[in-house]
């Protein structure tokens, strides 16, 4: 079973924060892809405003999503593949190991894919007795390291050059280089083996078409092109939302996923797969299985506030201008998806209460919307989490945060209703404020709830008089300001 | 983050001066009086007769960012209440901008009486760097400060309410002031409201990231439109001792600095 | 020829979107029946391009390449094309063992190279990659796909032409058919593609409009494997560090034969 750990996101963060490999890398990749994105999406013929119509695309997808997922299904199956729906997790795995027992396949070939580490693949893997090989590169150093990924589409972002050495020597059995093209070059010989020996491939899949009944994957390393051409049998996983209907719509929404990954205006690579190979071709699996997932976005589906984050197609954009992500990492988010986009997904597939800090944990600095290649409100999203949070939802099974928070707004919403009150209370804390430490004119320590904000940060303390209290003292004086 | 378009009543020049209303935000209000004070400095000097209602406080917009919407709701209806009857509201803060133009509509959406007024307070309230250069069309308030100045980028001022250049033009107008743009200026200073409280250690590690942009940029002066931001800024820069000045931009061009 | 898994799945589907199965989508807005008039307007671009024009889109995909390492190289004729590899196929040292081998699509334009003359100078062995019979016995089956599996991991370039190539991007689109398989661009460092002036297109909109809408690209679609390949494999996962040749052809070279 995957791991899932967001209440960890506090912990976890201190250690992100207080990690100077982490740090640089961190900000290495938001000045290099961050700023990037948004040049990219500028230079669009159409404009950042393609954002905007890609949205509508996607709505419109989610909308009729019964009808296109039957039609890329027939569609499938026509041309030879198997198309195969999970309701769960664990129907997803159970049915990608029965396919590798029925073939007696020992070694599977994985391209990266976000799904499958949300499903948990590779120890389910492993517990059946297969051996998993992760292949695109930093998938395959993470796997080699025993963690977790990162970042959706760089996920070995947290490791430097000298980390990755020390791993591929005590790994692998390499000479020791910290080059990262020789480094490179020692994965690609290794997985070399690994690619003509599988017996099965894994993919996930970037966007479907019902139009024509394609699944596409994007790569730049080409591994996901070996890992399904190679192998006999080639598994995709896609979440059920990740489809469009038409050709031209596709279109629009692959210019952006380029772009919103990682600045490009092409991946190297887009393959565009209906079946296995047909009679006569020489090369290609001969089973080709399409494994669509709900695993809990039926339930987001239904939902009018949440439905929207269904439209995103996990470029990793938000990640890369999050100004939260970019401090604190990935591995922080606890689950397979991380950033802004991870503190949406991963509350509302995982639990709201359980990963509460998620959803309160960020500033709703907007920077993730305006990344969004199709133009995701997630500030408005998390709003709506916080707002489960704040009250409880029975239809989401969450219990309100605290109930000391809800007491001490309700209490706030009274004392704003009075500025004669609202006054008083300023007044008494401004002789309260008395008894705290200073230096020079600011206060440098706070009592709890308020103790977060002097641990590395002084406090102005209130003002004698408040504005307003001058304003009218003024106004008294003379009736003209 | 619904956006509406501006609605400009109020053309770029106008004959006939309009009355203003103050909108202090409860940070400046309570904690940095001087922020509005400058305000009303600057904006006397242009000539404006002020208004400022006495039983306002605040806007809401701490209980909605904490998912609280009912305790948000209440407040909004104060808020539209006490200033529903004015002409056009200026506010010292973007964030509290934001909220009444864009959440306000957005909290009344299935109460349609209470939304129509929402909307029409929505289209009469700017933020005061909005209002002096895209409705008085003033850049240049006569204001000097002797030194380099970098200017901070406030989120919802930002991309909620799209001010990212009237602020710097006024800025590139302070006689003797050499304005530098900061690395990451547009990058959120690590606030948002209660989030610097509830999760300490990644607030500071984002607002020290931001005093080293502006270490780096070699400003004397860390300039903002917004007094959240400007408080935790300004927290960090004493913590550390440094001798970098934080004002608002009233303070600036109302030349009320040491 | 839906399932139980399928069914029980689309009606939880069905049921959070609040709406009824639905079985007319087939005339429904969901899908287009006719060339938009944008698309009209592409395809008759398309038909009326000029030499003129063709030479520009050249000019435009060597501009794309330079920065993604593809190398573009027009050449007036196929011999030269040939000889060019050749020169190419001397030069190049091959990565997995030290001795050197092509593998060739089976296609009109590289058939008509001849390619097999100037190698045999070299003594390098040419593979060219056949159809295989669709209806053979599951042992010659595999026998023939072994016979390309060794072949393809032997060889240190693989020659084939395309479909065509999208200018803006330099993206070149080859799409699966007997005779002439994907792992020919995949599995050898160097990948060599050979196409003519006229198979250079605008960009992915006007692919899709032919793929959609014009008889010649619409009858055989999208193929049941359609690569878009835009120059060399990369990766950027070690501190952000560009690399060339991850796990596809470290080098790519497109010789586009401009007749002239």
């Amino acid at each position: 079973m995957p791991d899932i750990s967001p209440e960890t996101y506090v912990k976890v963060a201190k250690k992100g924060i207080a990690n100077p490999v982490l740090q640089k890398a961190l900000a290495g990749l938001q000045d290099r892809f961050g700023r990037g994105t948004a040049e990219a999406y500028r230079r669009l013929p159409e404009g950042p405003e393609l954002r905007f119509k890609a949205h509508d695309i996607r709505e419109k997808a989610i909308a009729h999503l019964d009808a296109l997922l039957e039609i890329l299904a027939a569609k499938i199956r026509a041309n030879g593949g198997v198309v195969y729906f999970a309701q769960t997790a664990k129907e997803a795995v159970n049915y990608c190991i029965t396919v590798a027992r029925q073939n007696n396949v020992h070694r599977v070939v994985k391209g990266k894919s976000m799904v499958t580490e949300e499903i948990g693949l590779n120890p389910a893997l492993q517990a059946a007795g297969i051996e998993p090989v992760e292949t695109d590169l930093g998938e395959y150093i993470i796997q080699l390291a025993g963690e977790k990924p990162s970042h959706i589409i760089a996920p070995a972002v947290h490791k430097n050059r000298h980390d990755i050495a020390d791993l591929f020597v005590k790994k692998t059995g390499i000479r020791r280089t910290t080059d990262p093209s020789e480094l490179t070059q020692a994965a690609r010989k290794a997985l070399r083996e690994k690619f003509l020996s599988a017996d099965m491939g894994t993919s996930g899949v970037n966007i479907a078409c019902a139009e024509t009944g394609h699944i596409t994957t994007v790569s730049n390393e080409g591994n996901i092109r070996m890992a399904t051409t190679l192998p006999r049998i080639h598994i995709a996983f896609m979440g059920m939302e990740r489809i469009v209907a038409r050709l031209d719509e596709y279109e629009i929404l692959l210019r952006l996923l380029c772009r919103g990954a990682a600045a490009q205006t092409m991946a190297t690579y887009v393959s565009y797969i209906s079946g296995p190979r047909r009679p006569g071709e020489s090369d290609g699996p001969d089973e080709f299985h399409l494994v669509i997932l709900d695993n809990g976005r039926s339930r987001i589906l239904a939902d009018p506030q949440f439905k929207e984050i269904l439209y995103c197609i996990r470029c990793a954009a938000c990640l890369n201008v999050c100004p939260v992500y970019g401090k604190i990492g990935g591995h922080a988010y606890g689950f397979a998806y991380s950033g802004p986009v991870g503190a949406v997904v991963t509350p509302l597939l995982t639990g709201i209460n359980r990963a509460k800090d998620l959803c309160l944990g960020e500033t709703l600095c907007g920077a993730c919307m305006d990344a969004c290649p199709v133009a995701i409100d997630l500030p408005r999203l998390l709003l709506a989490l916080r707002e489960k949070l704040a009250y409880g939802d029975e239809n989401w099974q969450v219990k309100p945060a605290s109930r000391m928070e809800g007491l001490a707004y309700k209490a706030w919403s009274y004392l704003i209703g009075h500025r004669y009150i609202y006054e008083r209370f300023l007044k008494m804390a401004g002789v309260g404020q008395k008894l705290f430490p200073r230096s020079g004119t600011m206060i440098r320590r706070l009592p709890p709830p308020l103790a977060g904000w002097t641990q590395s940060r002084n406090f102005q303390p209130l003002a004698k008089e408040t504005f307003i209290e001058g304003w009218r003292n003024k106004k008294a004086i003379s009736n003209t300001p | 983050m619904h956006r509406l378009p501006i609605m400009e009543f109020f053309p770029k020049a106008m004959d006939k001066k309009p009355k203003v209303t103050l909108f202090i935000q409860c940070l400046v209000d309570a904690v940095w009086p001087q922020v509005a004070e400058a305000m009303v400095r600057v904006l006397q000097k242009l000539g404006l007769s002020l208004e400022c209602p006495t039983d306002q406080t605040c806007c809401g917009q701490p209980a909605y960012n904490s998912g609280y919407r009912r305790e948000a709701c209440i407040a909004a209806k104060r808020f539209i209440e006490i200033f529903e009857g004015s002409e056009i509201i200026v506010s010292p803060s973007g964030s509290c901008v934001h909220m009444v133009r864009h959440h306000y509509p957005e909290l009344f959406c299935d109460n349609p009486a209470w939304r129509q007024r929402a909307q029409r307070i929505a289209a009469r309230i700017y933020e005061f760097t909005e209002f002096l250069v895209d409705v008085l069309g003033v850049e240049d308030v006569g204001a000097h400060f002797n030194g380099r100045i970098t200017y901070h980028d406030s989120c919802q001022l930002l991309r909620g309410i799209g001010v990212k250049d009237q602020p710097r033009r006024l800025l590139r107008h302070v006689a003797g002031a050499e304005f530098v743009e900061m690395k990451n200026s547009d990058y959120c200073c690590g606030f948002g409201g209660s989030f610097a409280v509830k999760y300490p250690d990644i607030s500071a590690a984002m607002v020290n990231d931001k005093v080293d942009h502006i270490i780096h940029s070699g400003a004397r002066a860390v300039i903002g439109c917004d007094t959240g931001c400007l408080l935790n800024i300004a927290g960090a820069v004493s913590r550390r001792s440094l001798s970098i000045q934080t004002l608002h931009i009233a303070q600036l061009l109302a030349k009320d600095y040491l | 020829m839906s399932t139980p898994d399928q069914e029980y799945f689309l009606r939880r589907i069905r049921r959070a979107l609040n709406s009824k199965p639905d079985f007319s989508h087939h005339g429904s807005p969901l899908f287009a029946h006719a060339p938009s008039p944008e698309e009209l307007q592409i395809l008759d671009n398309h038909r009326r391009r000029t030499a003129a024009d063709r030479n520009a889109l050249l000019s435009q995909l060597m501009e794309a390449a330079l920065p993604i390492h593809l190398c573009v190289i027009p050449v007036p004729d196929l011999i030269a094309a040939a000889t060019a590899i050749a020169t190419l196929a001397e030069a190049k040292k091959p990565e997995w063992s030290a001795v050197k081998n092509i593998i060739v699509w089976r296609h009109p334009l590289i058939d008509l190279m001849e390619l097999k003359a100037p190698l045999n100078r070299l003594k390098i062995p040419l593979h060219r990659t056949e159809p295989m019979d669709p209806a053979a016995d599951p042992t010659q089956d595999r026998i023939e796909r072994e016979h390309l599996r060794s072949a393809v991991t032997a060889s240190y370039i693989g020659v084939t032409s395309a479909d065509l190539c999208m200018a803006d991007t330099a993206t070149l689109v080859l799409r699966n058919r007997p005779g002439q398989p994907r792992s020919v661009a995949l599995v050898p460092s160097i990948h060599i593609a050979v196409i003519t002036l006229d198979q250079i297109i605008s960009d992915m909109k006007e692919l899709f409009a032919l793929l959609r809408w014009d008889d010649r690209f619409r009858s055989e679609g999208l193929s049941n494997y359609m690569a878009f390949i835009s120059g060399p494999s990369k990766t950027a996962d070690i501190e952000a560090t560009m690399v060339h040749g991850a796990h596809g052809p470290r080098e790519v070279y497109l010789y586009v034969v401009s007749g002239k």
